[in-house]
């Protein structure tokens, strides 16, 4: 029959490398008509990171996502990226872009200063305006400020920057350092049914709180955190590379090596942990590999809860699921270790 | 600001009709089906709206994939463009004695044939440079490739790659990671030991933590080789001009990287090599390394046309990075309400035949192998090593799912063992704001608590069973 079960894991993870350098540079040049273009070296690979880095871009210039073009992954075009790896764009590239777009913003307010009458540092970027803090009224059309930057001023609103997260190598001996700049950390609560006749695993539900500090764009944060999950669940329960004695991989196809399709997807709730973080673009931190972490981990732990046995090699599949079922009803005392 | 999205609806028809002859090869540049869509009513108002951050805003990109217009680079097309195509060793270690491509140099249509000795430099790596572009007098891994052909179409190519023959001295191997621990066992790279990196972090007195713990626990967990199984495999383009200026259209995500490895394999100044990274169909670390591309380049350069290599689903799983299997010892000492006390970790990774990654891997799994709690005595000592297999590399995670499986799955046995609920066992002993890392690294903006209670909420942990 069908057990039910539930297990719960957390985690925590870094963004970016292992003390090792790992910088990001970007440009930003706002156009005469107050768009602003974004150069930069990384690449998107699917995950939205060219929406969220644009998403930065617009909010430091006071202007919209549409707003934006973003010029990215060609070395004859745009500055050195380390690159789409390590959770690192949103926080690395974000605040390099960021601090592009500060600087670019800077000479539109030093353009825009006299002609509202005051000093710079008066000024804020907002709606599309250019305006005086706390006097919304006294205010230019951004597109105006840059035509006049570029055009009558001779001084074209353009911004380079760079970012390197800060780090402090770790002791070879006692590992002891500050290797990354910042961590995540998240929950995932799985809930599953185990067939303890076939062995069988369905995960039912998993109820993810995941921690990204600030969400750029909480709708790329669940897409990240429902991608995650399937491989996880892949990792859990049905994926892996086979090899025969000679050490030739046998099941390198999609019909012998198992993995999830949407078929496999078990409902997935979502809930993004309020949290800000200081050294990131607008509090952002990061969060494309944490999804995958702890899936294995709550679906394990709910298979124990439902049947009681203990999986300790993955993946949990229904031969070894079956195999740990009838080993603990026939009051084995060993205990078990990969079956 | 111009109203470029207010514009009136426009019909846009795609063309459809490419002439195809019969019997050519289907990887032709996809037809895309004729779609009439009104651009205003694709432009959500969100994407106009400020301020920007935190506005649930689309992908640009999204609408291109809906519609089937992405160009990947198998959509892509250069007239005079050549089809390249690698043969693989499929033996694990081997020395190669010689290699006879004339018969498939003799093969019409095809235009080139390289090997592992026209590389100028064969050698790339992340951390150390212990990988081959192609297999020159060694095989270390049965998905090495030993030679490359660019013919008229990937059919020629493949047949091709059956005419090169390559005559092998088998060597003995390894596959085991623990087997490869052992001093008397096969040393992949011929070096003193099949260890190639290591990691160690202490912190506090862990044999005085277990003798004060009320209880000790112990497990073995392991995990599997897993393949990254993006929808598209590994594909690019070089393209060899007469200035000898090389563009490499490909799927890397990280092409500053790509090219600092194009520049050393090449032995071509950087100045001269354009990497251009085309929208990647899925990543998830699997494409943070050339691969195939200074090949293609050799094969541009000598053919003097653009060359596509596409890799095949057989080589995404066997010639490409996977994820690292772990063995991971753990043994906690626990006080008898649930705090931990001590903590000893022991990891070892099978590195598979080349390093890539694998120091970075390495590094994050035993930093984070304690898991997100306070833990005063703690001791992790942690080895990759070299095997004769398919080498592992950067994935989604690096080393952490594998790391959490055991440190969450080890919880868990001891709220039970302890009869504490694992919510509450986890809360006892998680970090808060200003813990101390493993590292010794003061921790800022935690809320691995929050995110249990929110989770346990979200799921009604506390209500019960349903």
């Amino acid at each position: 029959m069908k057990r039910r079960g539930r297990g719960i894991a957390c985690m925590w993870y870094p963004i970016g490398f292992t003390v090792a350098a790992n910088p990001s540079a970007a440009t930003v040049k706002v156009n005469e008509d107050g768009t602003a273009t974004v150069l930069t070296g990384t690449v998107e690979t699917g995950q939205g990171a060219l929406t969220v880095l644009s998403q930065i871009a617009a909010e430091e210039l006071g202007i919209a996502m549409d707003d934006i073009h973003i010029v990215s992954g060609d070395t004859d075009v745009a500055p050195m990226d380390t690159g789409a790896i390590a959770s690192r764009t949103t926080y690395v590239t974000g605040n390099a872009i960021r601090l592009a777009a500060e600087k670019a913003k800077l000479i539109l307010f030093d353009v825009a200063a006299p002609v509202l009458g005051v000093k710079p540092s008066q000024l804020e970027a907002r709606d599309r305006k250019i305006q005086v803090k706390n006097y919304p009224q006294r205010c230019l059309g951004i597109g105006e400020v840059a035509h006049r930057a570029q055009v009558v001023m001779g001084e074209p609103a353009i911004g380079s920057a760079s970012w390197n997260p800060p780090t402090v190598a770790m002791d070879p001996e006692t590992g002891q350092g500050k290797p990354f700049s910042t961590y995540v950390y998240a929950t995932q609560v799985a809930e599953v049914d185990v067939d303890d006749e076939t062995g069988e695993v369905e995960v039912l539900r998993i109820v993810a709180a995941h921690d990204c500090g600030t969400a750029i764009n909480p709708m790329l944060v669940e897409g990240q955190i429902e991608g995650g999950i399937s491989m996880g669940i892949g990792f859990a329960l049905q994926e892996e590379m086979l090899f025969d004695k000679d050490g030739r991989h046998v099941n390198p196809n999609l019909t012998n090596y198992i993995m999830p399709t949407s078929l496999d997807m078990p409902e997935i709730e979502v809930d993004i942990v309020p949290s800000f973080d200081p050294t990131g673009p607008f509090g952002a931190k990061g969060v494309g590999e944490p999804t995958a972490v702890p899936t294995a981990a709550a679906i394990l732990n709910a298979v124990h809860d439902a049947v009681g046995v203990r999986i300790t090699s993955l993946p949990a599949t229904a031969e070894k699921v079956l195999a740990a079922i009838k080993a603990k009803r026939e009051g084995a005392t060993k205990k078990l270790t990969a079956v | 600001m111009p109203d470029t999205f207010e514009t009136k609806k426009q019909e846009k028809t795609v063309v459809t009709d490419v002439p195809r002859e019969a019997g050519v090869d289907l990887r032709l540049p996809a037809v895309v089906p004729a779609v009439p869509y009104p651009i205003e009513t694709l432009v959500p108002q969100v994407n106009q709206q400020t301020p920007a951050v935190g506005q649930r805003v689309t992908r640009p990109d999204g609408r291109m994939h809906g519609l089937g217009q992405t160009k990947y680079i198998d959509d892509m097309s250069f007239p005079g463009m050549l089809h390249a195509k690698i043969k693989r060793a499929g033996i694990a270690s081997a020395r190669i004695v010689r290699i006879d491509t004339s018969a498939a140099e003799a093969m019409p249509g095809v235009m080139a044939v390289v090997t592992g000795r026209d590389i100028p430099v064969n050698s790339f790596g992340p951390s150390y440079q212990d990988q081959p572009v192609l297999a020159d007098e060694r095989v270390f891994h049965a998905g090495d490739g030993v030679a490359a052909v660019a013919a008229l179409t990937e059919q020629i190519a493949l047949d091709a790659l059956e005419k090169v023959k390559v005559e092998y001295e088998p060597l003995p191997a390894v596959f085991d990671p623990v087997e490869a621990l052992q001093e008397s066992s096969h040393k992949v790279h011929g070096t003193d030991t099949n260890v190639y990196a290591k990691k160690t972090i202490r912190k506090g007195d862990v044999e005085r933590g277990f003798a004060q713990a009320d209880h000790v626990f112990e497990n073995r967990f392991s995990t599997q080789m897993v393949e990254h199984v993006s929808l598209e495999p590994h594909a690019a383009i070089a393209d060899w001009d007469a200035n000898g200026r090389v563009t490499i259209w490909c799927t890397i995500g990280r092409i500053t990287l790509a090219r600092g490895d194009m520049a050393r394999t090449l032995k071509h100044p950087m100045s001269r090599i354009r990497m251009v990274g085309t929208v990647v169909g899925g990543n998830f670390g699997g494409k943070n390394e050339i691969t195939q591309e200074p090949v293609l380049a050799l094969l541009s350069k000598k053919t003097g046309r653009p060359v596509k290599g596409v890799y095949s689903r057989g080589e995404e799983f066997t010639s490409t990075t996977t994820r690292h299997p772990i063995i991971m010892d753990y043994k906690t000492g626990v006080t008898k309400d649930g705090k931990i006390i001590a903590r000893k970790v022991r990891l070892v990774l099978d590195g598979g035949a080349y390093c890539s990654w694998s120091e970075t891997t390495l590094g994050k799994a035993a930093i984070l192998s304690a898991g997100p709690y306070n833990i005063e005595n703690l001791d992790v000592e942690a080895y990759v090593v070299y095997t004769n297999k398919t080498m592992t590399g950067a994935m989604r995670g690096f080393g952490a799912p594998q790391v959490c499986f055991a440190y969450e799955s080890h919880m868990d046995d001891i709220a039970k063992a302890l009869g504490i609920d694992p919510l509450e066992i986890r809360l006892r002993n998680a970090f808060g704001e200003g813990s101390a890392s493993p590292t010794g690294q003061v921790l800022h903006s935690v809320v691995v608590k929050e995110s249990l209670l929110k989770a346990a909420e979200r799921f009604g942990w506390k209500e019960g069973r349903s």
